[in-house]
């Protein structure tokens, strides 16, 4: 039965300063929430086992500075992307607006192969805040833009109560594994190395 | 000797109620080959209460070169060393020469070999013998352990297969020709043979380069072989000695503090030692033995000692020497305030009492016509000013996730978190090119906390932005010529650790990004971080000491990156995690030492300009373009 060697799955979360990238990140992967988190600069990552049928992956999730002027960095972090999370808050518009910039800057940027059917996803976060009354960005008008550029699945979240972050990154999990598998290669479960070389030249002479 | 006795009771930093157990005269070291530039001195063990301590005193005035000043000879001091920092001394009986012996400290570091023109290195260890714990190491007769030695020096020593008996070449050139190196890595089928041969090439040019090397390459010409397995011996002690700051336990505690953190998958087997990687010795502590490493960090600077550097007026007399002794120390914090505006270019040294009262007044109103600028922006106003309305959006977002653990900011309605908000904003209309970006309100956080009065924070931040300003253009150009010098910089001070960078994809420095951008703000506790910014900004040993830091962080981790095999993402991961467990002092004196090894050859990796130099052309470097986000 052939199985993929393939464990590792890289995530990108983009979007403005102050959304809640870090706080989505520490809440999917170790239950916490803190309003004292810093503002990030550089990069860094998580990772958390996932684990899809009987297959057990890493999800390697990169937590990125907000602000563009820190983009031109993207290139050295974005490279070898399986699937890239947009955040905005649902209290700022301009967040949202800035969803686009995001998007293209991250294509532009880690040039998956496949750009057109490149994973995304939408989280639009802090629903959480003052009951909802603060909101500025409609569900609907989100989900328009999601479906604009080729059916985004979207998620409403809130980092600080954990409302929906499981089932996010569930979907951002599975896009990624997606992702990967088109370009996937199929090995043997189990490699001789001697052997499969034997075989190749082989198969050049033939 | 009377020119010994008249120095007997000089600096050696003998106090009551010690006893002085050996004397030696006429111990010399030679810093290089020429005969004239020796120094002579005096070796002294000293028995001061349970420990045993080592000096060795220069003679005054006794050199005839006049290109070796005093100076240069105190650098060479050995001040009062006690045997339990010491790791091993090694004995060396050339049948050409003097006796000579290389004390090794246990951090690695080494002594300048020490020359017993009158003979006595046998009496010197008997000595040692009779008052701290010494044994002859079982591989190595010639080598002795001090303290506790356990089995990785055992190890390193079996390891080297020195031969037993060395002769003495006759050709002493080619004695220093590094091709004939024993050194075990070279033997490792894993490892990139193109970098030992890199590494060679650079040993050789700097060889012809770089002074400091110039002269460990002379001793070296001097006493022939003997000396060079002597000297690679001594560099395989250093290079164990590299692991230390990273040994199981350490990596227990550390994972401890990070628990929250699930360990990354690459990293299962981090409690292994990296046994089966072959690490490239460090080229550079093949040269230790010829240098004397970074001084001892002193107390702060103190009020009294302050106010002896202050003339009548309050002009500071002697800058060069207030910046050396902060260099070396610090400032205690109550002094901070008065000191940290000359230190960031606000006051100048030579300004009087008055003449800084009048410019505090003068600065006082000033920050309030531009903190004016914005305040009497009305609501209207700013419904059509859209960046003024993203920027103090970004601004506000920020000052309250800035050093909230620090008392000072920790109210949820903080004073301070208000003047953080305050002088961020004003700066933004003062540099309304630069504006504001992330990294500033770090920046900032601790010059408010010195400072207290807000235009004199401002003030303060306005100096400090015009050196680290273009960390912050859009472009990136000041971050892109730091950690393009941090490159050039590891490139000439550990070239294995360069090309192990270079093939790992990692050439790009990014994992240092953090650093540099502020300054190692997120990697010490406040206080510490407080600390390294006003010995960084003393310029006293380079404008750039805060690249040798990083390359000194680096070095000590180098046997754990290139042993674990490090890729780009887990050397990120590795480095951001070691926020709050890097030693400053050690880290300091590290950093000092290679700064003075890599002399002009190290400043030569800095491009002009490279901040915190001050911009070449001040007009167009803050330039940004209209269509810049300008936040």
């Amino acid at each position: 039965m052939p199985s993929r060697r393939r464990t590792l799955l890289k995530v990108i979360i983009l979007g403005d300063s102050g959304v809640g990238k870090t706080s989505l990140m520490n809440q999917y992967v170790n239950k916490k929430f803190s309003n004292q988190y810093k503002a990030t600069i550089g990069a860094d990552f998580l990772t958390k086992e996932v684990q899809f049928e009987d297959r057990l992956f890493t999800l390697q999730i990169w937590d990125t500075a907000g602000q563009e002027r820190f983009q031109s960095l993207g290139v050295a972090f974005y490279r070898g992307a399986d699937c890239c999370v947009l955040v905005y808050d649902v209290n700022s518009m301009k967040s949202f607006e800035n969803l686009n910039n995001w998007r293209e800057e991250f294509l532009i940027q880690a040039s998956p192969s496949d750009p057109e059917n490149f994973p995304f996803v939408v989280l639009g976060n802090k629903v959480d805040v003052d009951g909802g009354n603060s909101r500025v960005v409609s569900e609907k008008k989100a989900r328009a833009w999601c479906a604009s550029k080729g059916n985004i699945p979207y998620f409403e979240t809130s980092a600080k109560e954990g409302t929906n972050v499981e089932e996010a990154f569930q979907c951002i999990a599975k896009n990624a594994l997606k992702s990967g598998e088109e370009e996937e290669i199929y090995l043997p479960d189990t490699i001789d190395v001697a052997a499969s070389s034997q075989q190749r030249t082989g198969g050049c002479e033939c | 000797m009377n020119r010994s006795d008249s120095n007997k009771q000089s600096s050696s930093g003998e106090q009551e109620g010690a006893e002085i157990v050996y004397v030696k005269d006429n111990v010399a070291i030679h810093p290089t080959q020429y005969a004239s530039e020796r120094i002579s001195g005096r070796l002294k063990l000293i028995k001061q209460g349970g420990s045993l301590l080592m000096t060795w005193i220069p003679y005054k005035g006794q050199s005839s070169s006049a290109r070796l000043s005093e100076k240069d000879k105190s650098l060479y001091t050995i001040r009062a060393v006690p045997f339990s920092d010491v790791r091993s001394i090694r004995r060396h009986t050339p049948t050409l020469g003097w006796q000579y012996v290389i004390v090794v400290l246990s951090s690695g570091l080494a002594f300048p070999p020490l020359y017993f023109y009158n003979g006595g290195v046998r009496e010197f260890l008997a000595t040692i013998k009779h008052h701290a714990y010494l044994v002859r190491s079982a591989d190595d007769a010639n080598v002795f352990l001090v303290n506790d030695f356990q089995d990785p020096l055992q190890r390193t020593l079996s390891s080297l297969e020195l031969p037993r008996a060395v002769s003495v070449t006759n050709t002493p050139s080619s004695a220093a020709a590094p091709s004939e190196s024993p050194s075990s890595w070279t033997d490792g089928e894993t490892f990139d043979r193109n970098s030992a041969l890199a590494q060679q090439n650079a040993r050789q040019r700097q060889k012809n380069n770089d002074p400091a090397r110039d002269l460990s390459i002379q001793v070296l010409e001097k006493f022939s072989l003997v000396t060079r397995f002597a000297r690679e011996t001594t560099s395989q002690l250093f290079w164990e000695a590299q692991g230390d700051g990273f040994i199981p336990n350490d990596r227990r505690k550390h994972d401890k503090k990070t628990h929250d953190y699930p360990r990354i998958a690459e990293s299962n087997n981090i409690q292994k030692l990296p046994e089966d990687v072959p690490v490239p010795e460090d080229p550079l502590e093949f040269d230790k033995v010829s240098l004397v490493w970074g001084k001892p960090r002193q107390p702060p600077l103190g009020i009294e000692e302050w106010s002896a550097f202050l003339d009548s007026e309050g002009r500071v007399t002697d800058s060069e020497e207030v910046r050396k002794r902060i260099f070396y120390g610090g400032v205690e914090q109550g002094l901070r305030k008065e000191v940290w505006p000359f230190l960031l270019g606000y006051h100048s040294y030579d300004s009087t009492y008055a003449e800084r009262e009048y410019l505090v007044s003068v600065k006082k109103s000033e920050y309030e016509t531009i903190k004016n600028q914005w305040k009497s922006i009305s609501k209207e106003q700013a419904k059509r000013f859209t960046k003024f309305r993203e920027r103090k959006g970004l601004i506000e977002k920020d000052v309250v996730r800035t050093d909230r653990s620090i008392s000072f900011y920790d109210e949820d309605d903080s004073p301070n978190i208000k003047s953080l908000r305050d002088i961020l904003l004003t700066y933004s209309f003062y540099n309304f090119d630069l504006g504001y970006c992330q990294g500033m309100s770090d920046l900032l956080s601790p010059i408010l906390y010195v400072m207290g009065d807000e235009s004199e924070s401002f003030w303060c931040f306005v100096a400090l932005m015009e050196r680290l300003g273009p960390n912050f253009n859009r472009d990136q150009n000041g971050m892109h010529s730091q950690l393009f010098a941090l490159s050039k910089l590891v490139e000439l001070l550990d070239i294995p650790l360069h090309n192990y960078f270079k093939k790992n994809d990692c050439l790009n420095y990014f994992f240092c990004f953090r650093w540099v951008l502020i300054q190692f703000k997120r990697e010490f506790e406040f206080e510490k971080t407080m600390r390294l910014w006003e010995v960084l900004w003393t310029h006293y040993k380079s404008e750039h000491l805060h690249l040798y830091v990083c390359v000194s962080i680096l070095k000590r981790y180098r046997r754990k990156i290139i042993g674990e095999e490090m890729d780009f993402d887990t050397l990120l991961k590795f480095i951001n995690e070691l926020s709050g467990h890097i030693d400053l002092d050690a880290i300091l004196r590290d950093a000092e030492a290679l700064c003075i090894c890599a002399g002009e050859n190290g400043e030569a990796c800095i491009p002009p300009g490279t901040p915190p130099s001050l911009p070449v052309d001040d007009a167009s470097m803050y330039y940004q373009q209209d269509d810049d986000d300008v936040l």
